[in-house]
């Protein structure tokens, strides 16, 4: 009974100190919560407007496809600060880790309130369908998750001082990381002989570093920040792959044998982009100081990867002799303009502009651009470029509406809390992690 | 392998198939309402209780309209999309023929439905614990030597009951007797790589709700391409990337002895 009314105290208390922002925010987590209840004790067709025409919508397109793709930033700044010799990024790379452990979690709790029979998710562990790009999203899932919590834990551990722990992390993780690659070798390619090559690599690279032949991170183990390279790469890419089992559905604009190719080059170019709009936001926001000199020459090399990605677009389209359906009138075409122009061509002038990219205004505008275009994408290849039978239509009902904009609202709040609990922006220069 | 062969000649439309496919699976009835365009059709399209559904379609034939019917129901893919589309082989093709469905390693990601360009597999989108639902070519019937149910029904033998060479064999003969009572072709003998549920017609298929689009090979080519090179991208990336953080650790390394020789 006392404790009962201590405890609703401190909530109160700690209610009344949030501000106005922060109110709003935990309502809306909240609020999602209780649909995300609703959900499970009505089923889908209550919380949803999905039919069997539009099996998947906004929690397919959004909370799935478009925020793993914005978790890109993880593998791209670990990769570039640990293994392409950026280590000047390397004020960035705990944010971008985070967001990506977060984006993660966040998607995994999304895939259990949108798969209608969530309890037989651990099947995929024993139950092999290689041919299936879903089979390799559900792994990717799996094992990148495990890569991300590894290379999240220093943080706690240097939170905590656990330099034992720290210790035994360094020693162990090479060899988990060689049990999953090699794992995962054998379920996508169902052959001993791949799933050996693969271990015999990793080996070698590891034996390597142990006998001095080849530079060693101390701090960092090379093979896990390689792991999520590989891992992330597959994923993004096997997102992608879905959709080509779609060949009369999904409309011709987005419907493309490279459309692997083309949902990891976007995810890579979002990656600098979300970087650069958290670091920004945060400094808002949550008053961190953004390290501006980084973003800055992040931002140069926005131009390449926007502009690649446009090259890879219309060569596409020429290619599939699909290019004149641009021009046609439909809301599939209408859609696809303000998604290269809105997510690709303005932020490519934008960062092209060195007047307007050189103020943290200009920077944050282009880099937003470049976060709902892609969003944007994800959207039109999930929900808008589908077409099945005239009379099947689908828009988000008001309870997905709410429960995507609550899981949001969860990672933010989350998301704060690590970044004022855990050494993410200032942390102890010596250890390299 | 076991097939269905349907003739839009032979068939009146009188449903009785309709009504012993929801007898033999014990489904239940459903509401409908009218709908612009199909006449007489009812329901407009396959739900989680109506695995079977004879469409009416208004087609002019020899310069007056005429109705002529359709059968939508599962085509039990010799490759199907949705057996490839499953991640944890829910769906699984059977030696028989039929396509069936394991509930009980079903995840609900609905990927089978997304992927069957026939547009067939439904969701029980008003249950708590949903499961995906279609015709199984009654295949409890068929394990016991029996026929359909849809099949055993039909008054006019517009659905027969056989193997598939054999039946494809039947319907290049009926083309053949009567070449100008019937288009020529078998829909579903190549459609998405060949089908055990095939149709003949003697109107243009797409004039009957058939997608006439839906490639000639099986769904799963589409994405070979890209689930083939895994491995090979794997090992691949494996040898690359550890590669240059050796070379690239090596400069640093060096430059670093370099700077603190120069110091010394």
């Amino acid at each position: 009974m006392l404790k009962g009314k201590i405890s609703q105290k401190t909530a109160k208390d700690f209610f009344s100190k949030l501000s106005l922002g922060g109110k709003i925010v935990w309502m809306l987590a909240i609020f999602g919560i209780i649909l995300v209840i609703y959900r499970y004790a009505a089923g889908l067709g209550a919380a949803t407007n999905l039919s069997d025409g539009y099996p998947w919508g906004l929690w397919i397109g959004f909370d799935i496809l478009a925020g793993i793709a914005l978790a890109a930033g993880g593998f791209v700044m670990a990769g570039t600060v640990h293994l392409f010799g950026g280590h000047k990024y390397h004020a960035l790379s705990r944010p971008a880790i985070l967001t990506a452990l977060l984006g993660y979690l966040l998607f995994i709790f999304g895939l259990f309130f949108d798969l209608g029979r969530p309890w037989n998710l651990w099947r995929a562990i024993y139950s092999w369908n290689h041919a299936s790009p879903m089979f390799e999203v559900a792994w990717c899932v799996m094992l990148y998750t495990t890569v991300l919590i590894l290379e999240f834990l220093p943080v706690v551990f240097e939170r905590f001082k656990l330099n034992k722990l720290l210790e035994l992390w360094r020693t162990f993780v090479p060899w988990i990381i060689i049990f999953m690659l090699g794992m995962f070798t054998l379920a996508m390619s169902y052959s001993l002989a791949w799933a050996l090559v693969m271990v015999i690599i990793l080996l070698v690279w590891e034996i390597s570093m142990r006998a001095g032949w080849m530079p060693r991170d101390k701090q960092m183990p090379i093979l896990l920040i390689m792991a999520g390279v590989m891992f992330s790469t597959m994923h993004q890419s096997s997102l992608g792959s879905i959709f080509l089992l779609a060949p009369t559905k999904l409309h011709i604009l987005w419907y493309t044998p490279i459309i692997p190719l083309l949902f990891l080059l976007s995810a890579i170019m979002a990656a600098p982009a979300m970087v650069t709009f958290e670091a920004l936001m945060s400094e808002k926001i949550l008053k961190h100081k953004a390290r501006f000199d980084l973003l800055s020459d992040l931002a140069g090399w926005m131009p390449y990867l926007l502009g690649f990605y446009l090259l890879i677009k219309i060569a596409d389209l020429l290619g599939r002799n699909a290019a004149l359906q641009t021009f046609t009138m439909s809301p599939q075409t209408i859609s696809w303009w303000l998604e290269i122009t809105i997510g690709v061509i303005l932020p490519l002038i934008l960062f092209l502009s060195p007047e307007i990219i050189k103020t943290r205004g200009g920077l944050l505008w282009a880099s937003t651009l470049v976060i709902v275009g892609l969003v944007w994408n994800r959207i039109n290849v999930a929900i808008v470029g589908v077409i099945v039978e005239k009379w099947e239509t689908y828009y988000p009902y008001w309870i997905e509406l709410f429960i995507t904009i609550g899981v949001v609202a969860i990672g933010l709040i989350v998301f704060k809390w690590a970044v004022e609990n855990l050494p993410i922006y200032e942390h102890d220069k010596l250890s390299n992690v | 392998m076991k097939a269905l062969l349907i003739d839009s000649t032979r068939c009146v439309g009188c449903r009785a198939c309709q009504v012993a496919c929801k007898q033999w699976n014990e489904l239940e009835a459903e509401e409908t309402t009218f709908f612009a365009g199909k006449g007489y059709q009812n329901p407009r399209d396959l739900s989680a209780n109506s695995w079977t559904v004879i469409t009416y379609n208004e087609v002019e034939v020899n310069n007056r309209f005429d109705w002529v019917f359709g059968k939508l129901q599962c085509f039990h893919c010799n490759v199907p999309a949705c057996a490839s589309a499953c991640p944890v082989h829910a769906l699984e093709k059977t030696e028989a023929g039929p396509v069936i469905y394991h509930a009980d390693i079903c995840l609900g990601c609905r990927y089978c439905q997304l992927a069957c360009p026939f547009k067939v597999p439904r969701f029980e989108w008003n249950k708590i614990i949903p499961e995906i639902t279609k015709c199984t070519m009654c295949g409890d019937r068929v394990a016991a030597g029996l026929e359909p149910a849809c099949a055993k029904v039909c008054p006019t033998d517009a659905i027969v009951f056989g193997d598939r060479d054999e039946l494809i064999a039947e319907a290049e003969s009926r083309i053949r007797n009567n070449p100008t009572g019937y288009v020529h072709h078998i829909f579903g003998k190549d459609e998405a790589g060949g089908t055990c549920v095939m149709h003949i017609s003697n109107v243009p298929f797409e004039e009957i709700g058939f997608d006439t689009k839906i490639p000639m090979e099986p769904i799963l080519s589409k994405a070979e391409h890209a689930m083939k090179p895994i491995p090979y991208v794997l090992t691949g990336l494996g040898l690359v990337l550890g590669g240059v953080s050796w070379v690239v650790n090596r400069k640093k390394q060096i430059n670093q002895e370099s700077q603190t020789g120069k110091e010394g």
